[in-house]
């Protein structure tokens, strides 16, 4: 498509312990390129005191995570036509419930302490990564490979839940989806997150599922754990009688 | 600088600069990385994650052949937790490749990295969307990993033995002696907007296609480095769970390999002037998709996930990116322009980083006078996470 | 930014109340938490009514005469309304809760709605009619 759009970028600032503020940058872009190409175009041409986080550009890193017009989005997977249109604007903020490190990169520490607490898998049978509503449990063939889990521990799940905006004991969407994925191996998993902070703090509002790029479904996860640790107690109930 | 352990200074967080780090804790000094973003937000993240078996190489450049199949076994054994391990596939579709076979036999032989070839009804059968015209298979050990984790391993475990890491922190010039020795770097925190220094006993320029750039910063002008772009395309799902290469001399997406629920098919090869920012090219886009269709005919129905360029460093001045050697060299700037503290390294490819950290150690060891050996073979690597969650 | 840090924090409460752009389970989160406050209001209210009996017969009638204005009535249906809407999705995230429906909660909360929608509109033709 040789077609050109002019885009308006509104782009979260935030220097030391200097209030916030949004710069505009106009930009001229093809609709089909990337939120992410053009913040790079601004820090490359406009503002080099832009701080934004990027490594792998096709949504493996879980890195570019942002909020597009409020929206959570990994931003080098999100064409700009998705999200206006030629005149438009395009407002990029840092994701929520991360302290910010300065403009649209998050320190994403909590995150990745807590998928470590879990114990998620980061390769996995390739057979044990992104089960449909409980359809596996020992039922497949195994093939032997191995792939990287579904997970990229991008913080999208964690910016977009109302829980995580409100506490921060809550472990959030992506640590329980990675005990479920870790219980799939481990049943006793179950248990790290079985607590009030854990998965019997989630109140269903599913916009983790919603703005996951990659399949997770930390949504159903966090249902299908309770449903086990429910389970697991009941059974446990009859086998002391 | 403490007054026990050397300080080394590493510009740039990519695969050499955490990698470099890894050692040079290992060895007994003080590491600080600075980059001007976060880990691997260079050339580094953007590789499409091959864990090279050598095979691409084995006919043309035998030494980049046997440098990869060496690092290929240390990688699988010292950092499986970011690797699909599941091997490689060079498939043959016409008579080219299949006279290109025989050359392929020679050169993997030669450079030790163990082959198999399978019937095409057998390489159907381990991955039934590959092009069912193919006329000749051969097994190889490639293998797939995450590009950031991988960074994030190799800085997780130079953290836990006492590297410092300032990210968001970009280097604006060198601090100099006198005589014109580096002994340190002036430094842009863009994170608070502030501006600093960090003192060095050794400064190690590790930025990969922008070694030029920082070596001019020294009065370097002449380093002999020739930044090649080339583009990579994701797609929506997992076709294969092998690497799947085209037997034949090293060209344009002639690799797909898997990573997690996609494909990424790559790469091309040409020359740029601006290194911040190269513009995805859609003809080159449409070439991946067309490439990658002959070894995976359903590549065609499959949808584009992502498209970027990823710029290599690639070492040796020369009009075509692809004839230049795929080696890395280290440049000692007291034999370059007769300063001390400064020791650059660039070139290379994600598969060597660990060897190029061990040359580059071993090179800025000895001018430290540290006797200490390269322990990184056999050292397994920290979590990734632990990058996170180890104190600074 | 609701706040300096972008940390989570009590006083971040009225996310809970903003689904612009965000997928049907949120309109149901925030649905529910609305129909919850409304139906709690309600509540106290409904008390304060029954504390008229003890005024006596004639401050009773004058209130219930009072309640058969247009907009007490509308008002009445709208509780109606919060009752199914808060009951049904909570039906259907007790299901959830326990594992069951989870394929399809967008498609069943979008349906409970539906159901809810029609017998506040069944609702509101009896009381306007009646």
């Amino acid at each position: 498509m040789a077609q050109r759009w002019t885009i308006t970028y509104e782009v979260f600032r935030k220097k030391g312990s200097h209030p916030p503020h949004f710069d505009r940058f106009k930009l001229d872009v093809s609709p089909d390129e990337y939120v992410l190409d053009g913040i790079e175009r601004i820090w490359a041409f406009h503002d080099r005191s832009l701080v934004f986080s990027h490594a792998c550009h096709h949504s493996t890193c879980g890195a570019c995570g942002m909020r597009v017009n409020g929206l959570e989005k990994l931003t080098c997977i999100t064409p700009i036509h998705k999200v206006t249109r030629d005149g438009g604007v395009i407002r990029v903020e840092p994701l929520k419930n991360f302290p910010v490190i300065s403009d649209l990169s998050v320190d994403m520490s909590l995150l990745y302490q807590r998928m470590e607490m879990v114990g998620q898998r980061s390769v996995l049978p390739i057979e044990e990564e992104g089960i449909p509503d409980g359809l596996l449990y020992g039922k497949e063939q195994k093939s032997g490979h191995l792939r990287l889990a579904d997970c990229i521990e991008c913080g999208l799940c964690m910016s977009a839940c109302p829980i995580s905006a409100t506490t921060s004991s809550y472990l959030g969407p992506a640590a329980l989806a990675g005990a479920h994925q870790h219980s799939i191996a481990d049943p006793q998993a179950a248990s790290l997150v079985d607590h009030a902070d854990g998965v019997w703090r989630c109140h269903s509002a599913f916009e983790c599922t919603s703005v996951c790029p990659s399949n997770v479904n930390p949504g159903w996860r966090i249902m299908d754990l309770r449903k086990r640790l429910i389970s697991s107690r009941i059974l446990g109930i009859f086998r002391r009688l | 600088m403490t007054a026990e352990k050397p300080h080394v200074v590493i510009i740039g967080a990519g695969f050499t600069g955490v990698a470099t780090a890894h050692d040079l804790a290992l060895r007994g000094c003080a590491v600080t990385v600075v980059d001007r973003g976060p880990i691997a937000n260079g050339t580094s993240g953007r590789t499409h994650g091959l864990l090279h078996s050598g095979g691409r190489y084995a006919v043309n450049d035998q030494e980049s052949a046997i440098e990869c199949i060496d690092e290929n076994l240390i990688l699988r054994r010292i950092v499986p937790q970011v690797i699909e391990p599941n091997g490689g596939l060079f498939i043959a579709l016409d008579d080219s490749d299949l006279e290109y076979g025989e050359r392929f036999i020679e050169g993997s032989q030669a450079c030790h990295i163990p082959i198999e070839q399978i019937s095409p009804q057998e390489a159907l059968r381990l991955e039934p969307n590959l092009n069912p015209k193919l006329l000749a298979a051969f097994t190889v050990p490639d293998a797939t990993f995450d590009p950031l984790r991988l960074a994030l391993s190799f800085a997780a475990t130079a953290k836990s033995n006492g590297a410092h890491f300032r990210l968001f922190t970009e280097v604006e010039g060198f601090i100099t002696d006198g005589q014109g020795n580096v002994t340190g770097v002036k430094v842009w925190d863009r994170a608070q907007d502030a501006h600093g220094e960090i003192h060095a006993d050794m400064v190690v320029n590790a930025t990969g296609a922008w070694a030029g750039q920082i070596a001019a910063m020294a009065g370097y002008e002449g380093l002999p480095i020739t930044p090649t772009p080339g583009v990579m395309v994701a797609f929506d799902q997992r076709l294969t769970n092998r690497v799947i290469n085209r037997l034949n001399v090293p060209g344009d997406g002639d690799i797909v390999l898997p990573q997690r629920m996609m494909v990424v098919v790559g790469t091309t090869s040409f020359q740029i002037e601006d290194l911040d920012y190269v513009p995805v090219i859609e003809d080159q886009v449409r070439q991946m998709l067309e490439r990658g269709a002959e070894l995976i005919p359903a590549l065609k129905t499959a949808n584009i996930r992502g498209a970027y360029m990823a710029t290599r460093p690639l070492v040796g001045k020369g009009s075509s990116g692809r004839s230049l050697a795929r080696t890395f060299k280290c440049f000692d700037h007291k034999e370059t322009q007769g300063i001390e503290g400064l020791v650059t390294i660039t070139g290379g490819k994600a598969t060597t980083m660990r060897a190029m950290a061990e040359k580059t150690a071993d090179i800025v060891c000895q001018k430290l006078g540290i006797t200490a050996p390269c322990l990184t073979r056999d050292v397994p690597l920290l979590s990734y996470r632990q990058f996170y969650i180890l104190p600074n | 930014m609701d706040e300096a840090t972008n940390k989570p924090s009590a006083s971040n409460w009225l996310t809970w109340f903003d689904a612009r752009r965000r997928d049907v389970g949120y309109w149901a989160f925030a649905l529910n938490r609305i129909t919850a406050l409304g139906l709690t209001f309600y509540l106290f209210l409904h008390l304060g009514v029954l504390s008229q009996l003890s005024q006596g017969p004639q401050a009773y009638d004058h209130f219930i005469a009072m309640m058969k204005q247009p907009l007490f009535t509308a008002g009445e249906v709208l509780v109606v309304s919060a009752g199914f809407i808060h009951g049904l999705n909570g039906i259907r995230i007790a299901l959830n809760s326990l594992g069951v429906a989870n394929a399809f909660q967008k498609a069943l909360f979008i349906a409970l709605m539906i159901v809810a929608i029609l017998v506040s509109f069944i609702f509101a033709v009896r009381m306007f009619t009646a």
